[in-house]
């Protein structure tokens, strides 16, 4: 029943570092997919060499299960096993689950069932575990995200996720892109709907995060502000700091040079002056990178398109299909 | 029918349910009695009302309309660059779709282009709008836009225009341009020749925008006209931003060791120091200009591509 011609479901599983027990994942997945009573296939996606999964999976293999198993020679991470996984499936929903037990099996029905009056379901542990402040830094996270795509969502961290093919074939993950995929589905215009899924007792997490942890977070957020928000303006962004630093160096260049024209201070031997003209450079540089921002949007302006058409209605007669080689036409004509 | 079609109408529509019924017969019934094969394009930039609706039953009924259907809300900019992209005919007219521009100006329009013009802008010289919210501050935008563009039209804002298709198929349209899609394309050299259109007053539905962003899109305006005018030379651009920089180095730098080859001998630190830096950032300057040549090497716009547009032979056959 798994792999056919016809399935409704594509069940992409990216098996990174971080993963469970082949064989019990298997199962749990497997009960949560037969209570739907769809019919789906299973993609597991081994991004490097995962040797005690990969084990998992052969004895799994053995007695006779049908999964496909796309392995990865390297880590590309988690966005590119995805899409090496997607390239693979047929079904017209494609269903993203973690390696782990992060959720319980019984609510990704729940998350298909979303998929139906929209375009992506994502996730969200709930009721979820958790100590105050833990769930204060999510909240802070999820907040800041929040404030600067303009949409609010609660746990980009699950990586259970339910879409309509289209929203793969349309929005490219790449690199760290995974999380951020509601973000970057919402600004394509696809409708998102968050799920409450029922937390796996095994993903409860005690312990504190390592600073690493928080610095990554940062850098989430400043990754999701520049695709979100700036990627069409750059000088927007760059030359209001670049501006502003270039003004302040000025600024204080000239308090310098006052001082030793008309107070007689010394000049040449104060560090001030050093600090003075690294703003003015530096807020040139920065001004400099905007131009650049502006000069890659303007040259690949037709490339980088603005809107995404969702369909193109037109009841036709033949001369006018649309994309019709022009040679009909001209033919047509004489 | 079989005929290379000759004008495609592009019309923007978000959440214009009672007019674009009456819009589709003023084109229809304007444009041909002109007896060119044509075509309309209605770009639903994601309406909520029925508008969609209505406008796929025009469609279904007229199989020279299109309806362009936008996943959700984008602004007038991306609607109209997207009936542009699709557009199949040799001349393209854009206009509202609040039936404040009126159709049966099209012909002139057509008259124009087949003239010799690239461009034809319509201005509403009778404009029924609001004095103090809309005319006026539009009358100072346009003149401001001419200053910065130098391309003086007296109503940027009219939506009513026509292009030729090979040439503003090929102009960068993003943003918030559709305000200065003539002044864009003034990258290309067009001939822009400007006509008086009738204007008539709002009938159905609201006013979709004002002018309160004007300052924003004029910011916009004058990046986007510098990185035109520099987009084919960023060598000299950067290079030239990096002269004061480099001079103001090396001047602290030489005099930095001029005192210290003098008689007291101390090398002033700070100057040498300041020196130092202000010539590092001449350099990387320059290499952000080696880097915008790159960028415009693998882009698609091409200076040599808009002048064999525009240009003209002198001894036509």
């Amino acid at each position: 029943m798994s792999v056919s011609e016809t399935v409704e479901l594509s069940v992409i599983i990216p098996v990174g570092p971080r993963h469970a027990d082949a064989l019990a994942l298997y199962a749990d997945y497997r009960r949560g997919l037969a209570a739907i009573g769809r019919t789906y296939e299973i993609i597991f996606v081994l991004d490097g060499p995962q040797e005690n999964f990969a084990r998992g999976l052969e004895t799994l293999r053995a007695r006779g299960e049908q999964f496909v198993v796309i392995g990865l020679t390297r880590r590309f991470g988690e966005a590119t096993a995805i899409m090496a996984g997607f390239a693979r499936t047929t079904g017209g929903i494609v269903v993203i689950l973690p390696a782990y037990h992060q959720i319980k099996a019984s609510a990704i029905g729940r998350l298909v069932a979303a998929v139906d009056n929209g375009d992506v379901a994502i996730g969200r542990r709930w009721p979820r575990a958790g100590g105050v402040l833990e769930r204060f830094r999510r909240a802070v996270y999820h907040g800041l995200l929040g404030w600067v795509t303009r949409v609010q969502f609660n746990d980009i961290a699950c990586g259970a996720r339910a879409l309509r093919r289209e929203v793969l074939d349309e929005v490219e993950l790449y690199g760290d892109q995974h999380r951020f995929l509601p973000y970057l589905a919402d600004r394509h215009g696809f409708r998102i709907t968050e799920v409450d899924v029922a937390q796996s007792p095994e993903d409860r997490f005690t312990g504190t995060y390592a600073p690493q942890e928080y610095l990554r977070s940062l850098l989430d957020i400043f990754t999701v502000f520049f695709l979100v928000r700036f990627t069409k303006k750059p000088l927007r962004f760059f030359g209001m700091i670049g501006v502003s630093t270039f003004s302040l160096g000025a600024l204080w260049m000239l308090v310098l040079v006052i001082q030793r024209q008309f107070m007689d201070q010394a000049l040449a031997d104060r560090p001030a002056m050093l600090l003075a003209s690294l703003l003015l450079v530096l807020g040139m540089q920065i001004f400099a990178l905007g131009l650049l921002g502006e000069l890659i949007i303007f040259t690949h302006a037709r490339q980088l398109k603005d809107y995404h058409v969702a369909e193109i209605i037109h009841y036709s007669r033949p001369t006018l299909v649309e994309g019709e080689p022009k040679s009909v036409e001209s033919t047509a004509k004489r | 029918m079989a005929e290379q079609m000759k004008l495609s109408v592009i019309v923007p529509f978000y959440n214009e349910e009672d007019n674009i019924q009456r819009m589709y017969a003023a084109i229809v019934s304007a444009v041909e009695p002109i007896g060119a094969p044509f075509e309309i394009l209605f770009v639903d930039d994601g309406s909520k009302d029925a508008t969609l609706r209505l406008g796929s039953e025009i469609a279904r009924r007229d199989p020279r309309v299109r309806v362009i259907r936008f996943r959700r809300n984008y602004g007038q900019t991306p609607a109209m660059a997207a009936g542009i992209e699709h557009a199949h005919a040799d001349i393209l007219v854009t206009m509202d779709g609040d039936l404040q521009n009126d159709p049966e100006d099209i012909r002139e329009f057509l008259a124009k282009i087949d003239e010799g013009y690239d461009i034809v802008v319509g201005w509403r010289f009778n404009r029924q709008d609001k004095l103090l919210s809309r005319k006026i501050p539009s009358r100072i935008a346009n003149w401001l836009i001419g200053k910065v563009t130098g391309v003086p039209i007296k109503d940027n804002g009219c939506s009513l225009k026509a292009y030729r298709a090979s040439l503003i198929k090929q102009i960068p349209l993003y943003s918030e341009m559709h305000r200065f899609i003539p002044a864009m394309a003034s990258i290309a050299g067009p001939r822009i020749a400007e006509i008086k259109v009738r204007h008539h007053a709002r009938q159905f539905g609201t006013s979709k925008y004002g002018l309160s962003r004007i300052y924003k899109v004029l910011l916009d305006l004058m990046v986007i006209k510098t990185v035109a005018a520099f987009a084919s030379r960023p060598m000299r651009w950067f290079g030239l931003l990096a002269v004061p920089f480099a001079l103001a180095g090396a001047l602290m730098l030489v005099h930095s060791l001029w005192i210290w080859s003098g008689e007291a001998g101390s090398l002033p630190l700070p100057v040498a120091a300041t020196g130092i830096i202000l010539l590092m950032s001449a350099f990387i300057l320059v290499c952000s200009g080696a880097l915008g040549e790159l960028v415009y090497k693998l882009g698609d716009v091409r200076e040599r591509e808009f002048s064999r547009l525009t240009e003209r032979l002198w001894n036509p056959q």
